[in-house]
């Protein structure tokens, strides 16, 4: 049997357990290509117009490998933390995929809850159950591809020269090298040192959030706003620039909300759709990175708001 | 304390009813206009739904009126309607308004006790006793339910009436008259009085009108303003219309979903398309367009905030049931930026589409 799993959303941080668990039931297993333009293009060909660029991105990963598989992998990622969700697209991912691309293979429907060993196993059961009946394979399956995720490792640290930036933003966005547009070449050509979410344990970022009115529901807007503020407070990074997806609705909340309580640091908002030039992402980043080191290199100004941050005090 | 709430529809004048029956001060800030809303867009973030800069364009006005409160129902996801307190009250800090804000979160998220404490703080302003407060909630409940009954007969005769325009003078003369009475028990009487009144509209009911059923997003199909009014323009172009989600049916489906009892029939008719919950009210739309098919509709409209996350899956679900249900649906997206006349244009295609295809077309022969 032939499994195909599209590389978009959150391939990139789950690939190595979804991969695993299919190769060990031993079927063989089709991944799309990396993202490019003739992905992109299909993408925005079959899905809603309305839909953010990684949506559509997905919707192209689909359409490349449909015809070469039997089964396709259409996570539909409920939750990955207790008492949190993702978004609403991805709880209506494999419909969306159904509906809006033409003659799609068997599709995965179940709600995949990660929240903990005992519901994902419900997911590999039934997700496995067309691949082999053997359960006790399926379960050895899952263990494996539960260590393998534990090895696993997104998210990039890199130090700098001189200076070191947060790459904030979706996973999917930050990790998927024709969507941010090579940016960690970029910045890795002019000697930026680069830190992504990830390195931010669970633990800081949900004391972070403790600052907010209302316990946020999403994971990323907990683990984007947690470790933005954690690094400013540790004194770790320079910028921050933050790579968003054109209507995304969760982004809409979250850089709002970091605009909020670190006052005038720099941060620099990348929107990212089927248009966005790359001339443009290039000109923009230059500026910030000028606009960084003269900042910090020669006038040796340290900003205020980060003090604010630092005494817990909300510069609004 | 002065409260003051945000426009949903009609909402207000079952809040009206309620807060004069309370004994409580309260602030109604203006209907929804171009003015809420550039005072809105501006001090919102950009991307943010329609919905969330008209509500902001309300509290500005309705704290400038002099409202110290803001009272509001919240959610708690997966839609960003969950986030709406979190970014307005910051805004309207920095805007340097002192407003303390009173969000009533669903019980399931919040528990019954944090529930009771919220709505304890706007009780223990009111002067009555516990036993004519919940006589109040219910004369509140009662007029939401009249208001809603008589806006849903006004839409679905205005296909059949002999005067044309008769049902929708009626409808803004019942607005207008409900929102100047003051004493709350004569308010549900001039409903009552009206409700009687739309019915006996003089009506052909030989004629065979488009039937069409409006659905979408919860805010921007109820808030009038936010959709240009269109369930005003189908009237005047004598169309009976058919909406599901009203400020009632909210308030049911809230109750009942502590239970799991809600909305029975929309969800079992969204199961063939969309089994599962998404958060907002996506599930219900789809729904909502199957049983239109079902009831043998003329066509369905979908109106949905620009880039409201539900309504997109639901969006691209759709074509699905018009091809195979073969139900026309046209979608239309809103923001800020909507212009009238290519909105009207859309709509007025659409409609000539389904009179032809009733005349050309055997779709149900």
């Amino acid at each position: 049997m032939r499994i195909g799993i599209p590389k978009g959303l959150l391939y990139y941080r789950y690939h190595a357990f979804f991969e695993t668990f299919f190769s060990e039931l031993g079927s063989e297993i089709i991944v799309s290509e990396q993202t490019n333009k003739d992905i992109l293009d299909m993408g925005v060909q079959f899905c809603v117009d309305e839909a953010c660029l990684p949506v559509k991105v997905f919707h192209g990963h689909a359409a490349s490998i449909k015809d070469r598989c039997d089964y396709l992998i259409i996570p539909r990622i409920m939750s990955i933390c207790k008492k949190e969700y993702i978004c609403p697209k991805f709880c209506g991912l494999p419909e969306m995929i159904i509906h809006s691309i033409p003659s799609v293979p068997k599709v995965s429907v179940d709600p995949l809850y990660m929240r903990n060993d005992k519901e994902l196993f419900k997911w590999c059961l039934s997700a496995g159950s067309a691949v082999t009946r053997d359960s006790a394979a399926i379960k050895k399956a899952f263990v494996s591809a539960k260590k393998a995720q534990k090895k696993s490792r997104t998210g990039i640290i890199e130090p700098g020269r001189r200076l070191t930036v947060m790459l904030a933003g979706h996973p999917y966005v930050v990790n998927d090298d024709y969507l941010n547009m090579g940016i960690f070449n970029k910045l890795r050509a002019k000697g930026i040192g680069i830190i992504t979410e990830e390195f931010v344990s669970d633990g800081e970022t949900r004391e972070e959030v403790k600052r907010l009115v209302k316990k946020p529901f999403w994971t990323f807007q907990r683990r984007i706003f947690g470790a933005a503020c954690v690094l400013i407070k540790k004194n770790l990074i320079n910028g921050i620039i933050y790579l968003s997806s054109f209507a995304c609705g969760i982004d809409s909340v979250i850089i709002d909300l970091i605009r909020h309580f670190v006052g005038d640091f720099p941060m620099l908002v990348i929107k990212l759709d089927e248009h966005t030039g790359e001339a443009g992402v290039d000109t923009r980043v230059e500026a910030f990175i000028d606009m960084l080191e003269r900042r910090v290199l020669n006038e040796n100004y340290n900003p205020s708001p980060r003090e604010c941050v630092l005494s817990g005090q909300n510069p609004v | 304390m002065r409260i003051t709430i945000p426009h949903l529809g009609n909402v207000y004048l079952a809040v009206k009813i309620l807060f004069d029956s309370l004994g409580l001060d309260y602030v109604i800030p203006p209907l929804n206009s171009r003015e809420a809303l550039s005072l809105g867009s501006k001090y919102s973030p950009e991307e943010i739904c329609l919905p969330f800069k008209l509500m902001v364009g309300n509290y500005i006005a309705g704290v400038e009126s002099g409202a110290d409160t803001v009272l509001l129902v919240g959610s708690c996801g997966p839609c960003r309607f969950g986030e709406y307190p979190e970014l307005q009250i910051r805004i309207m800090k920095q805007l340097g308004y002192d407003v303390d804000f009173i969000v009533l979160d669903p019980v399931q998220s919040i528990g019954l006790n944090e529930l009771f404490k919220r709505i304890r703080k706007v009780g223990l302003e009111s002067g009555k006793s516990a036993l004519s407060k919940i006589g109040s909630v219910f004369l509140a409940y009662n007029a939401m339910r009249l208001i809603d009954e008589i806006e849903a007969s006004a839409h679905a005769i205005a296909g059949y009436e002999t005067n044309p325009g008769e049902a929708k003078n009626l409808l803004s003369s019942c607005k207008k008259e409900v929102f100047s009475c003051s004493d709350p028990v004569k308010a549900v009487k001039i409903l009552n009085q009206y409700r009687n009144r739309i019915k006996t509209i003089p009506a052909d009911y030989s004629k065979k009108p488009l039937k069409i059923a409006v659905m979408g997003e919860i805010y921007t199909v109820i808030e009038p303003f936010s959709n240009l009014y269109i369930e005003d323009i189908l009237m005047d172009m004598g169309v009976s219309t058919v909406r599901r989600l009203t400020p009632t049916w909210w308030l049911k489906d809230m109750l009942l979903k502590t239970i799991n009892l809600n909305s029975r029939e929309l969800l079992k008719a969204s199961n063939e398309f969309l089994p599962l919950y998404i958060g907002g009210h996506a599930r219900e739309c789809i729904g909502e367009a199957v049983l239109a098919a079902k009831e043998q509709m003329d066509g369905a409209i979908q109106i949905f905030p620009m880039g409201c996350m539900p309504e997109i899956v639901s969006k691209s679900i759709l074509p699905s049931i018009a091809q195979k249900k073969k139900l026309p649906v046209l979608s239309l997206v809103v923001d800020e930026m909507t212009g009238e006349a290519g909105y009207l244009t859309r709509i007025e295609a659409f409609l000539d589409l389904l009179e032809r295809r009733r005349e050309h077309v055997c779709t149900r022969c």
